[in-house]
């Protein structure tokens, strides 16, 4: 059996007996600290600035727009009779179900031992941070009363002498993302406190050595403090895994729990996991592919990393698309008019583009990664991840025009976003990567003691034997 | 704070004391094997630093499992009880006086606790749970601890990158200086060193003291505007932050009707400059609809004849004088021929019996009776007699002419027992020659039971007590 | 560092060997008496009727483990898994099982062929009352020569399955050929896709058109889940059996039954999620065409006990029982376990099946149907039976073949897995 050639930088092949090699050209534990705090440590790339000031200009748009509508009111949008959810909610879904891949990666791949991973856990969690955020901010400014925004909650309050309705599905999001919120926080800066004790021991300046000597809370890395935190990891993954399922699903309620033909359908609890975390994975491709490379991380990053990825980006569109197909087919069975019409509607009524675009990005475009090159090749997986993202963007937007066209034909009515709708879109992209960039900048994009765990050691003597063990199933 | 990297070691002087020994060793498999060995030689107060969790150190340790889950699950299950608690608390009863629940029906959902309560207390578990895990963790890791000796040794910053160490404290029982150092090296260790504290260390720094003191001063600055504005008064109007739609562009009831012009030509926009409008004719209230006859008015509906035009010299308005003269008697014939009892010239059919949304029953009588008592009785009489106060005090000031006065009639006169209920309503209704109407005060229903009660009272034909003042007839003046 | 075990057999035996002797007849014995006490006694108290709903419910419940099993081998060599090959063989036995399912299918199908409405209603002429063209897909979908090329569309698909996996896993025994692994790997993925789409349609013509004017898009993925929740306890059932019968010793670590005991514990989990998702949206929105399925399950007073029953004993109960990591580990603890969980995945199919012998198809009372159905004359002897019947498949299926994979690349892995 011959030992895995660890200098090689193709992972990707398939061998029966062996594992591949999850970190290449034979970097040992400091090379991985050097990489990954060099992202850090070094002056960042020249590109960097002209995006960052791109997303910040981005971010003070949406936040003017914000204070427009907060003065203005919601008629800034174009929400009408009967479309009273547009943009607001669509982009809600779209931002939450981007998040949700983030804690796939960290909990779900935790549990099922795919140590591959470690490499991009940690970027992938704090774009489910801040891609939770942009989506907070959607439906918090859409309420209208901004100023009594605090009704959401069940605090006592005078002036209301009310609470909360718990039987709705608006307020079990308000629970859901915010417990999603602050567990993926919680589980991501926990994640990060060793890796940060590394920053603090690495720091040159005084600043730094307070800020991360602060932020590690002391960590110094002793095996009964590890011991610990491992089993917190563990349990934290064992929470974050049903959270992340209950939340998209709370999400899919808002629509499933109505009497609409079209939403009134109840595979939209897996059927929106199951999207969320397709729409999440391009994304995350979408954002490591340029990290990778203008970091130089490819040896950390790999390419199987990217392979894996996109192997679960077409498991998932698959979901998707049986469960396009299951809608269909019990729209068809079941025999209800307005639900045949919902369906019939969608695909040639006003919005036949948008279910057009719908279609083909979500299920026919990810069917290129049965193509080995093209799931291989980090410059045309970003383009697919993109489509991917259109098409999900879509894939909400088709579902929520079913408002358009309601019982009463007398109340049908086109809706048209005003340029404050899309101005806000983009200007939540703007916020999106200006976290992410100040992230790259500050904190480590990659959890180093997680990758240090999974390195391939054939210099020890032990061979594949301990390659075998010490990396199980990935 | 851990200012580790630039410092240079301190050597063991007087503020610094030394409480252990560190070895460091260049790969995991070394530093598991050590600890082996240093479990197996005995040693309670000892531990291993790396930059991941190193497989197997555990068991080479002699660690424990941590009780973490236990806490996180006993927290879970309270986050549960609360969430359902909290549900029931605030959505299906309102026990408490403050900040009470409020039970409202939406959607057809139950109140109590249902399916629909589920996903709440799902989230809930979640959170309470990760937060138990969080916080519970550091707790029991004993961190943050900002101030660790270990910090201040320049090569222990490679702990979090790619080296690996054990330490033991000098407090252990089986510490000795050179045995453990001698030991350390047969292990395989590449270097030993000393852990000193620096006993300089524990005194909090100066800084902190001054900000502490300045801190306390500056957090005594919100009460004190408190307090000053509490005890102070002001002209200017109150910030109004929360518009809450209190500025609404519609016109209020009082106001002025709007100018459609402009402000040299103002042009306004209703006539008689009120921004109100009167309802439309015919408009009428809810419940003010009023169509009983019976119920309402006392008569048979389609009876009431139609109206007389007074007479100019005998119109007047009402007062509470009489002006047909001092004690101007009921013009009504004093007997009533039977054959057209309950009739009465000018006037409706009198309805005989009580109108249907009204019931006959004690309650109602008793309601009467109250009522009776609170209107009637100043004038009439408890008994009904006539000897009310107001009545007994009017004559007597009419008997020295310091008024005039018309005796309040007795109901247990015959002119009065002969009449329909429905009379006795109109009379308590609209007033009956001096006797002012009781409409706007009275209640239908109440009315009612007053005419009921009254017919009650002229059933027991009671008669003053012996030697109560009878109201005299008037002297005729 | 530590010992690591080679990746070889020690077991002196590993396979079946003369057990099946044993096995089979015993099996098809108790499978007689078992069908045919159910048999007579259902026709003696409802007809045939009663015995196919019997039938049926059994049925489900075998057809269930075997398709959970089947996903169970191809998602494992569609994640290139390492930690359950030991099992694996297991699974692939179990999943074979299919085929010989077609012949036990017979006693449904051949009713519905021969026009009988007693078990499927949509069978019987005009049994929609009104047609409209709403209808159109249904009434041609619900016909019994489609329902019959489906259904042998589906065995032949699952069989080709099923055997693609046993067959070049038998074939690796031999020859311990790695290129035969990245084949299985490479073929597990569009048989995954196709297994799905079998699964759906499978499931809406087997269960869910025996209330024919009722649908839900939920309905497969609740079918999935709790198939694969019956496959994984059947395998790890068969694998403590076996180890105590001394067939395998210590190839079946104490860390797979762990692995094994933390997927039944997340299935148990998710099923909860999907049948409480379905049922939360169905009774939120509160339409009485949706909720007239669940209404029979719940304003039934004994059907009522009967739901929260399975509330209780298939979610809370499980869930809480497997929890704790020693649990997970203790095979005597297991060993019941999975016998219960058996027990509850069985009751989950009467759940969804025996409703629909005492109410029609829109939720009215059927006459002649009364009490709760359930006779431990009727149900638990063909329960048995057909139990006995799977086992003899079992036993004739794995003859004197492995046990275990003997050469399966990934052996060494496996047998050396922790879980830490």
């Amino acid at each position: 059996m011959a030992t895995v050639d660890l200098t090689s930088l193709d992972n990707t092949i398939e061998d029966g007996k062996h594992r591949a090699p999850l970190v290449l050209g034979g970097m040992n534990y400091s090379d991985v600290t050097d990489a990954v705090a060099g992202v850090w440590e070094k002056k960042q790339p020249a590109i960097w600035w002209p995006i960052f000031g791109l997303s910040v200009s981005l971010t003070l748009l949406f936040g003017a727009l914000i204070m427009h509508l907060f003065f203005k009111g919601v008629g800034v949008w174009g929400n009408n009779n009967p479309t009273y959810w547009a943009f607001d909610i669509v982009n809600f879904v779209f931002w939450v179900g981007i998040g949700h891949a983030g804690t796939l990666i960290s909990a779900i791949l935790f549990l099922f031992r795919q140590h591959w991973r470690t490499s991009i856990n940690r970027a992938a969690e704090a774009m489910t941070i801040f891609a939770v955020i942009c989506a907070a901010t959607f439906p918090g400014i859409h309420i209208g009363r901004i100023w009594v925004f605090y009704w959401l909650f069940p605090v006592p309050t005078e002036h209301l002498a009310m609470w909360p309705n718990f039987r709705s599905p608006l307020l079990w999001d308000v629970f859901a993302v915010g417990t999603y919120a602050t567990t993926s926080l919680l589980f991501w800066y926990m994640g990060m406190v060793p890796d940060l004790a590394t920053f603090r021991d690495r720091s040159k300046s005084k600043i730094g050595q307070f800020v991360y000597g602060l932020l590690s809370l002391g960590w110094t890395g002793s095996a009964r403090n590890w011991h610990r935190y491992e089993m917190a990891y563990t349990i934290l993954a064992a929470l974050a895994t049903p959270l992340v399922l209950s939340v998209h699903t709370v999400v899919s309620f808002d629509f499933a729990v109505s009497q609409l033909p079209g939403w009134h359908t109840t595979i939209f609890p897996p059927y929106f996991v199951a999207g969320a975390i397709f729409s999440g994975f391009a994304m995350v491709v979408t954002l490591l592919v340029p990290v990778r490379k203008l970091y130089g991380l490819e040896n950390l990053i790999t390419i199987r990393h990217l392979e894996n990825m996109n192997k679960i980006i077409m498991a998932t569109g698959l979901m998707v698309g049986t469960a396009y197909t299951i809608e269909l087919f019990i729209a068809a069975y079941s025999g209800v008019a307005s639900e045949q019409f919902a369906f019939y509607n969608r695909a040639f009524g006003n919005y036949w583009w948008a279910y057009f675009i719908m279609f083909s990005c979500n299920v026919f475009i990810p069917q290129l990664f049965w193509i080995k090159w093209c799931r291989t090749t980090p410059w045309f997986m970003v383009i697919v991840s993109i489509f991917v993202n259109i098409g999900m963007w879509f894939e909400r937007f088709v579902i929520i025009m079913a408002l358009c066209r309601d019982f009463i034909p007398g109340s049908w009515f086109y809706y048209r976003p005003t340029w404050v709708d899309l101005s806000m879109l983009l200007g939540s992209f703007g916020l999106f990567f200006t976290l992410f960039l100040l992230f790259c900048r500050y904190l480590p994009v990659i959890a180093m003691s997680e990758v240090k765990n999974v390195i391939p050691h054939a210099d020890h003597g032990h061979g594949e034997e301990h390659a075998a063990h010490s990396a199980a199933s990935h | 704070m851990a200012h580790s990297s630039s410092k240079q070691p301190k050597p063991a002087g007087p503020k610094s004391k030394t409480i252990g020994l560190l070895a460091q060793f260049d790969d995991p498999e070394s530093l598991v094997a050590a600890c082996e060995r240093a479990r197996d030689a005995g040693y309670q107060k000892f531990d291993a630093y790396s930059p991941f969790p190193v497989h197997g150190i555990d068991p080479a340790m002699g660690i424990s499992r941590t009780r973490l889950p236990f806490f996180v699950l006993a927290i879970g299950l309270t986050g549960c009880l609360v969430a359902l608690a909290m549900q029931y608390y605030m959505n299906a009863v309102d026990w408490t006086k403050i900040f009470p629940g409020y039970a409202f029906f939406i959607s057809g959902k139950p109140l109590e606790i249902s399916p629909a309560n589920i996903p709440v207390t799902f989230e809930v578990i979640i959170l309470s749970s990760a937060f138990a895990t969080f916080f519970g963790m550091w707790l029991f890791n004993r961190l943050p601890q900002f101030a660790n000796p270990l910090h201040r040794i320049n090569r222990f910053r490679r702990a979090t990158n790619d080296r690996f160490f054990l330490m033991v404290e000098t407090a252990d029982a089986k510490f000795d200086a050179n045995r453990t150092r001698q030991q350390f090296e047969e292990w395989g260790a590449t270097a030993i060193e000393n852990v000193d504290l620096d006993l300089t260390d524990q005194e909090i720094p100066k800084f902190f003291k001054m900000a502490g003191i300045v801190g306390m001063f500056l957090l005594l600055v919100p009460p004190v505007m408190t307090f000053r504005a509490y005890g102070s008064t002001n002209r200017a109007p109150r910030l109004h932050v929360v518009p809450d739609m209190d500025w609404q562009d519609k016109y209020k009831a009082q106001q002025t009707s709007p100018n459609i012009g402009t402000d040299k030509e103002p042009v306004f926009l209703y006539a008689d400059d009120r921004a109100m409008r009167a309802p439309v004719a015919g408009t009428v209230a809810r419940g003010d609809l009023q169509e009983d006859d019976r119920y309402f008015r006392g008569y048979e509906p389609g009876t009431l004849p139609p109206p007389v035009k007074p007479v100019a010299a005998e119109s007047s308005p009402a007062n509470f004088v009489s002006t047909g003269g001092p004690n101007a008697q009921d013009p009504a014939p004093a007997v009533q021929d039977p054959a057209t009892a309950g009739q009465y010239p000018g006037e409706p059919k009198w309805i005989d019996t009580v109108p249907a949304p009204f019931t006959v029953s004690e309650a109602a009588i008793a309601r009467g009776k109250q009522r009776f008592e609170i209107y009637c009785s100043v004038c009439h009489g408890y008994d009904g007699n006539g000897n009310g106060l107001v009545n007994r005090r009017a004559l007597a000031l009419a008997a020295t002419g310091q008024a005039q006065w018309t005796t309040a009639k007795s109901i247990h006169d015959p002119t009065v027992k002969v009449q329909p209920i429905g009379r006795i309503f109109d009379t308590i209704s609209n007033g009956r020659n001096s006797m002012g109407p009781y409409r706007s005060q009275i209640p239908v229903e109440d009315r009612w039971a007053i005419a009921l009660y009254v017919k009650a009272l002229q059933e027991t034909g009671i008669q003053p007590p012996a030697g109560a003042a009878v109201p005299p007839a008037a002297p005729q003046q | 560092m530590h010992n690591t075990r080679p990746a070889r057999i020690t077991s002196p035996l590993i396979s079946l060997s003369h057990g099946y002797v044993k096995l089979v007849p015993l099996g098809l014995l108790v499978a007689a008496i078992g069908i045919g006490m159910a048999f007579f006694f259902g026709t003696a108290a409802g007809g045939f009727r009663r015995f196919s709903f019997a039938y049926l419910t059994n049925f489900s419940f075998l057809l269930s483990i075997s398709l959970g099993c089947l996903f169970f081998v191809i998602i494992q060599h569609l994640t290139k898994a390492a930690w359950g090959v030991t099992v694996r063989r297991i699974a692939e036995i179990f999943a074979m099982c299919t085929l010989p399912l077609a012949l036990l299918f017979l006693p449904i199908l051949v009713p519905v062929i021969l026009g009988s409405s007693e078990l499927y209603p949509w069978n019987a002429a005009g049994w929609v009352g009104e047609e409209s063209p709403l209808l159109q897909v249904k009434l041609g979908y619900l016909q019994s020569h489609w329902f019959t090329l489906r259904w042998i569309a589906y065995f032949i698909i699952w069989g080709f399955f099923a055997w693609n996996f046993f067959g070049k896993s038998l074939k690796q025994d031999q020859t311990g050929d790695v290129k035969l692994t990245l084949k299985m790997q490479a073929s597990s993925t569009w048989m995954m896709i196709i297994f799905a789409a079998t699964l759906v349609f499978a499931s809406f013509d087997l269960e869910m058109s025996l209330s024919p004017l009722w649908f839900s898009t939920m309905f497969p993925v609740y079918f999935f889940a709790g198939g694969v929740l019956g496959g994984l306890a059947a395998t790890t059932l068969t694998a403590l059996l076996l180890q105590r019968s001394g067939r395998v010793t210590d190839e079946i670590t104490v860390d797979q039954y762990h692995d094994l005991a933390k997927l039944m514990f997340g299935f148990t989990f998710f099923w909860g999620y999907i049948a409480f998702s379905q049922f939360l949206l169905i009774w939120y929105a509160n339409i009485p065409e949706e909720t007239f399925w669940y209404r029979i399950r719940f304003w039934d007073p004994a059907w009522a006990k009967a739901s929260w029953a399975l509330l209780i004993f298939h979610l809370i109960i499980p869930f809480l029982g497997m929890m704790a990591r020693t649990v997970r580990r203790n095979k005597t603890y297991l060993l019941f376990a999975t016998i219960y969980l058996l027990c509850i995945h069985w009751y989950d199919h009467f759940w969804i099946v025996m409703p629909h012998y005492g109410y029609g198809i829109e939720g009215e009372a059927i006459e002649g149907t009364s009490g709760f159905p359930f006779s431990w004359m009727i149900d638990f002897p063909c329960a048995i039976g057909m139990v006995g019947l799977y086992v003899a498949l079992f036993a004739l299926i794995a003859g004197d073949r492995a046990l275990v994979p003997k050469q399966d690349p990934r052996l060494g892995e496996s047998l050396n897995h922790v879980n830490p």
